[in-house]
């Protein structure tokens, strides 16, 4: 990991497109501006961590998941056999 | 604006109508699936209610989706103009709100945080995090009717 030391008001540039700017540090605060080309996503990386892991779970569901979500629409009052 | 069609790839079973269908380009993949950038959405419910949103490189993965109106009536998620930007588009009211659904057969749950947006027009999509809010990554769904 690259370390840098800012002070409020300083930049730093990663690449040629996007500048993370330090805005103000108050206590154990520090408040960031990204300016980033519209294709680059900039998240919280937790926030972009659970999305990944969401995204995964989501991704291909077997058949038993898929039969499941398609009874689930089913409309009401039509029994399944055997109920 | 010419619509392209996907061909069927060789050696993928068709089980549903995709012949035919328009290529939605990612403007921004998904997370966790940078190196899909070309999706059908296959239609899956005769309703509408349920899409695979399928991969054009690699038609195993798909994700089931869902219109959210009939599961979440109140959900209103707000678009920021650099979705339009991201999106080409002319017309907000032409954009297409669906949520990924985690199926599984105890619960099956949708993702309110992250919908993906398509652009009827354009063909471009994203899906959008929707910073800010508390919108649940896993919202259990319930029968539609």
């Amino acid at each position: 990991m690259l370390v840098l030391t800012r002070r409020a008001g300083e930049s730093v540039m990663i690449g040629d497109d996007v500048v993370v700017t330090v805005l103000e540090t108050r206590g154990d605060v520090v408040r960031i501006g990204i300016n980033a080309p519209r294709s680059v996503q900039v998240h919280r990386e937790e926030v972009y961590q659970e999305l990944q892991t969401v995204n995964r779970e989501a991704a291909s569901p077997d058949e038993a998941a898929v039969r499941a979500v398609t009874e689930m629409l089913r409309p009401a009052g039509v029994e399944p056999p055997g109920d | 604006m010419t619509t392209r069609t996907a061909s069927r790839p060789i050696g993928a079973t068709v089980t549903d109508t995709e012949l035919n269908m328009p290529i939605i380009d990612m403007a921004v993949p998904m997370p966790g699936f940078p190196a899909h950038r070309q999706f059908v959405l296959v239609r899956l419910n005769e309703n509408g209610l349920l899409y695979a949103f399928t991969s054009v490189d690699d038609p195993n993965l798909r994700f089931l989706v869902a219109p959210p109106e009939p599961f979440f009536p109140d959900y209103a998620p707000e678009i920021e103009n650099d979705v339009f930007a991201a999106l080409n588009t002319k017309d907000p009211d032409r954009l297409l709100v669906m949520v990924v659904i985690t199926a599984g057969v105890q619960e099956t749950t949708a993702n309110l945080l992250a919908p993906i947006i398509v652009d009827r027009d354009s063909r471009r999509a994203m899906q959008v995090v929707l910073t800010g809010s508390d919108m649940p990554v896993r919202a259990v769904m319930r029968q539609a009717y």
